[in-house]
């Protein structure tokens, strides 16, 4: 059946006819594909390959990309393919973040025009999986103090050092790597058979689980020179990429709030307590209009953030209020979802857990919750609060 | 070789269907999509276009809002898109008329459509056109192919199904087939968005559109049905079974 | 009085019921008919309705195969007037040609008629109805079994036209198939079957059904988690959504998850042991015995009316 969105303002409508064409292109993919399989992807703790593959045959991949193969798309048709990926599954959505966002866009930005050409249209493809490696064991929240260090060979760099929950990282041919080189902050190409890297899966999640999940480690591992992204310096360069994919969650956390309000919704309305539907009594009705104000409030947030992100106009701390509000109703849309499926909500038959579950780990990753509250804070006043040492 | 599909833009067959004033409101349809037995059509056009070369022609007789449904076939290949005004003509003997001026404006050599829409469920368009266009016309197809200047196609039978072939301009009305449709890529809807839309009306078609003798009185939900019948006993089967037939007509 | 000319549709050597009914609708309104068999099949049969005035056999070599232009182009010589036709896949198919031919609009797959000539027409897969009036000629199309059919008890001339047309297809391959069991999703009739069937191997009498009908066989989830039939099989909340026009549900209970994926069905026949079996509220038909009683029951009606 035609998936109906919950689209209270009409928001879709201020979308290009293009836009809406991407938007129902994806919806009708996840629909067919992602939605009948999600549960099994993630019992067996996988990322379906045919799910790469039609990505990048849909041409999605690196949405906003220009050039070399890219799709070339506004910043309202990438958060739209979010949208429409995270109703399926967080970890789907996750898998095309990193892969455009996180992997080809500091190519694309900072890359050299070789690097540029052998990458991306690989990339955009889907042949070529993409992982992006900031994060440490001891760094997450404050990457900046990280210890994975490039040395300078002379006719080669050595990099030693790990990197710690990377997505896609196991399944990844290309790993766009940050080490400090003689203590700056750069970023390094490591393709998958480098001498001295490997990626082994990190097993065990609750959540995420259809998303691979990974160690990166770097034991002398040596690459060639050409393969250090020219163009950024510091923390800017991992930085640039995380306000993309931050974008991207702040329109895909609003897909998981959806199918669980339409789960809710329908749950509600035909399931009898009482001689009556739970769906006719106040306390319930309560919860749907919160969830649907939520969401609303959300859609007319993402929707204002494209326009600014396509008109060049934001600023980082905009995205952080989106990614941070988004995904907070997200999160408590699916509580109050799964409260209203009773106990039929903890059963896989419903999205209800997945998605809940998916959401704790977007809540943690690509900046945490409160983190993008200090980004906030210190917009209003001024005073950094991340770190008591000036 | 020029293809001609006939689409037409229907209300989803899952959407609402809600009436005001003794008629549908079609702006209460809450999403129009492709007739989907057109899809049929135009997945076998396409495969048609690309094992025999030639161009595709994607022709809709309706609103303008049906204009974004020919965007959508060009999204998956259509080479040309016309749409024709159907200047509110519900006779579908005169859609039919216009349909075929525009198949001979455009010189089609085989037309392929589907074979009902999802609104009507007439089935009278491809034979119709066929008529007009004196062509041969094979309905309920499951594919189509063309090799050594003959059109082979499957249609159903008494028995089971039958390979048929034709020769010279032919109408094909499609069943949903055995086919896998195509879907759209993002490289083919930003071709679509900017191939540009032939509008055209009767009168460039020079089709003159006499006074239909018939006149549509109402639209009305379908009548309530009756409450459920139970019965007490497998005696009462064969009551069951007429009533199947004569008050629901399902068997 | 106003005279409609029929179209005779045949099934082997006699004719289909739907002419009958073609001839009881024009009946109804005060109409004599007309009635043309192509290749003067059953033209005695037809000759001896209530209702009509004169039979027509157009006799051709076109009518050896199915060929809507040849024959349309054979039959016109001898149409007047309004004519009424069943909406069956090939009268549907020669209708259209007719109208085209005759510059006369084409009403398809009415439900009634009435004098004036008022007729309807479910459109939108029955979630409306549509309501015409039709002035001047035309041609129109009767939805099978929706009109009561005329009786016999009539001694109508028969005349013989000869007149064939040019076929322009040509038949290759004949493919007998066993037709392929429908899938739930695209069948216009499912059959399912819940926990009271009590081994999966009984499901077997359903199959038989299925071939008679033509239907597409289905299952409750109980029958799919515990006796390991296939999930396509599933209707239901967690299955598949189905909208039939006639959904049978066999020693199925109705639970809310099943009634999820079902209830939207045109009509439901309801075949259950337990009369309070939640499944007969929402069923239009409802038969209170069990399977084993009604089953063998059902398939004998229906193989006679099918035959
Ligand atoms: C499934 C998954 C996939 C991931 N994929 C990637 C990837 O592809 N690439 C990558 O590089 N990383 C990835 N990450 C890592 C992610 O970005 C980090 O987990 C995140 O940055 C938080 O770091 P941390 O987990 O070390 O938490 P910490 O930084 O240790 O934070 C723990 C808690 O302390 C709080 N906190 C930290 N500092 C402060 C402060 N100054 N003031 C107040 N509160 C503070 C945080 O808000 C949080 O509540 C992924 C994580 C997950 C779960
Ligand atoms: C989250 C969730 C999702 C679900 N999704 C679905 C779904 O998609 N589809 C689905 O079907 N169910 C679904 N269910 C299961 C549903 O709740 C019921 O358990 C199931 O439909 C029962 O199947 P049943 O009617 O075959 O069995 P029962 O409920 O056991 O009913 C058997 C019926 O057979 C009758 N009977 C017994 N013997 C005979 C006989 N000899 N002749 C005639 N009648 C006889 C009995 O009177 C009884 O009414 C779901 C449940 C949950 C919790």
């Amino acid at each position: 059946m035609a998936y109906e969105a919950l689209d209270f303002y009409d928001v879709d409508s201020l979308l290009s006819e293009e836009e809406r064409m991407v938007r129902d292109m994806v919806r009708d993919w996840v629909d067919e594909e992602v939605i009948p399989n999600i549960e099994n992807a993630c019992r067996e703790g996988l990322f379906p390959d045919e799910w790469r593959v039609a990505l990048g045959e849909m041409g999605v991949l690196g949405a906003p990309l220009k050039g070399y193969g890219c799709p070339g798309l506004s910043y309202a048709a990438y958060g739209v393919i979010c949208r429409e990926l995270e109703r399926g599954d967080s970890g789907l959505r996750s898998f095309a973040s990193v892969q455009g966002s996180l992997a080809m866009y500091p190519i694309w930005d900072f890359g050299s025009e070789e690097q540029k050409n052998h990458y991306l249209p690989k990339m955009a493809s889907g042949e070529w999986i993409g992982c992006f490696g900031l994060t440490e064991p001891d760094y997450g929240s404050n990457p900046g103090d990280m210890i994975t260090k490039a040395e300078d060979k002379g006719d080669h760099y050595l990099i030693n050092g790990a990197k710690m929950w990377i997505t896609n990282g196991t399944i990844a041919e290309v790993a766009v790597v940050w080490a400090k080189l003689d203590g700056v902050i750069r970023g390094f190409i490591i393709e998958k058979n480098d001498p001295g890297f490997s990626a082994p899966e990190m097993k065990g999640k609750h959540s995420l689980k259809a998303s691979v999940t990974s160690e990166l480690v770097f034991q002398d591992c040596k690459i060639p020179k050409d393969r250090m992204l020219p163009g950024v310096k510091g923390l800017r360069g991992p930085f640039s990429c995380l306000n993309n994919a931050r974008f991207g969650i702040s329109w895909g956390a609003l897909g998981s709030a959806q199918a669980c309000f339409d789960s809710a919704k329908e749950y509600a309305m035909s399931r009898i307590q009482f001689n009556h539907p739970i769906a006719s009594y106040q306390l319930v009705q309560n919860k749907l209009a919160w969830m649907l104000r939520e969401i609303t409030k959300g859609q007319l947030l993402a929707y204002h953030l494209a326009q600014k992100k396509d008109a060049g106009t934001w600023i980082p701390e905009h995205i952080s209020l989106a990614k941070m509000n988004n995904v907070d109703i997200a999160l408590e849309i699916a509580r109050v979802a799964r409260d209203i499926h009773g106990a039929n909500g903890i059963l896989d038959e419903y999205p209800i857990m997945r998605h809940m579950a998916n959401l704790e780990s977007v809540k943690t990753y690509e900046g945490t919750h409160d983190i993008h509250n200090l980004i906030i804070g210190r917009h209003i006043t001024g005073i950094q609060a991340f770190t008591r040492e000036a | 070789m020029n293809i001609a599909v006939l689409l037409k833009q229907v209300p989803d067959t899952t959407a609402k269907i809600i009436i005001s004033g003794g008629k549908v409101d079609e702006n209460s349809v809450s999403k129009w999509s492709m007739s989907p037995y057109d899809e049929y059509a135009l997945e076998s056009g396409l495969q048609m276009k690309e094992k025999n070369g030639g161009a595709l022609i994607a022709i809709t007789c309706g609103p303008d809002r049906s204009k974004k449904m020919l965007t959508d076939a060009a999204a998956v290949g259509a080479d040309t898109l016309v749409h024709i005004s159907d200047e509110g003509v519900s006779d579908s003997t005169h859609v039919q008329q216009l349909l075929a001026a525009a198949i001979m404006k455009y010189e089609a050599d085989v037309v392929l459509c589907g074979k009902q829409a999802a609104d009507t469920n007439a089935g009278s368009t491809g034979p119709g056109v066929a008529e007009i266009l004196e062509a041969t016309c094979v309905t309920l197809v499951s594919e189509v192919n063309y090799t050594d200047g003959k059109y082979i196609t499957m249609r159903p039978s008494n028995t089971g199904s039958e390979k048929v072939s034709t020769q010279g301009t032919s109408v094909f009305a499609f069943d949903k087939g055995t086919v896998e449709l195509r879907r759209p890529n993002v490289r083919g809807i930003m071709m679509a968005k900017k191939k540009n839309i032939e509008s055209i009306t009767s009168s460039d078609l020079d089709v003159n559109l006499n006074n239909s003798n018939i006149n549509l009185d109402s639209q009305m939900p379908p009548p309530e049905k009756a409450a459920g019948q139970k019965f007490e006993g497998a005696e009462h089967v064969s009551t069951v079974v007429s009533k199947l037939r004569n008050e629901a007509n399902v068997i | 009085m106003m005279n409609f000319t029929i179209i005779a549709e045949t099934n082997g050597e006699n004719l289909h019921p739907t002419t009958y009914q073609l001839i009881g609708a024009a009946s109804s309104i005060g109409s004599k008919s007309i009635v043309i068999c192509p290749n003067g099949k059953a033209e005695s049969e037809a000759a001896s309705i209530e209702g009509v005035e004169k039979v027509i056999s157009v006799v051709g070599d076109c009518f050896d195969i199915f060929d809507g232009g040849a024959w349309s182009t054979a039959l016109n010589t001898v149409c007047e007037g309004k004519i009424l036709i069943s909406a069956s896949p090939n009268g549907r198919e020669i209708g259209a040609r007719l109208a085209a031919k005759r510059n006369i609009p084409i009403i398809q797959d009415i439900v009634s008629i009435s004098e004036g000539i008022i007729v309807k027409r479910p459109i939108y897969s029955g979630k409306a109805v549509e309501t015409l009036t039709v002035s001047g000629d035309a041609v129109i199309t009767l939805r099978p079994n929706a009109f009561e059919a005329a009786e016999l008890g009539g001694a109508a001339p028969i005349n013989t036209v000869n007149q064939s047309a040019d076929i322009k297809i040509s038949i290759q391959e004949a493919i007998n198939k066993a037709s392929e069991r429908l899938d739930v999703t695209e069948a216009d009739i499912i059959i399912s079957g819940g926990r009271g069937m009590g081994t999966i191997e009984n499901f077997s009498h359903l199959e038989d059904i299925a071939d008679i009908v033509d239907a597409a066989v289905g299952a409750s989830r109980a029958v799919v988690d515990e006796w390991g039939m296939p999930h396509r099989m599933q209707v239901g909340q967690t299955g598949k959504t189905v909208t039939p026009s006639l959904y049978i549900a066999v020693g199925i209970s109705g639970a809310i998850q099943h009634l999820a994926g079902m209830r939207s069905s045109k009509y439901i026949l309801a075949i259950n042991k337990d009369p309070d079996a939640p499944i007969f509220g929402v069923a239009d038909y409802g038969i209170v015995a069990t399977w084993e009683e009604a089953i063998p029951a059902l398939k004998s009606a229906l193989s006679e009316l099918k035959s």
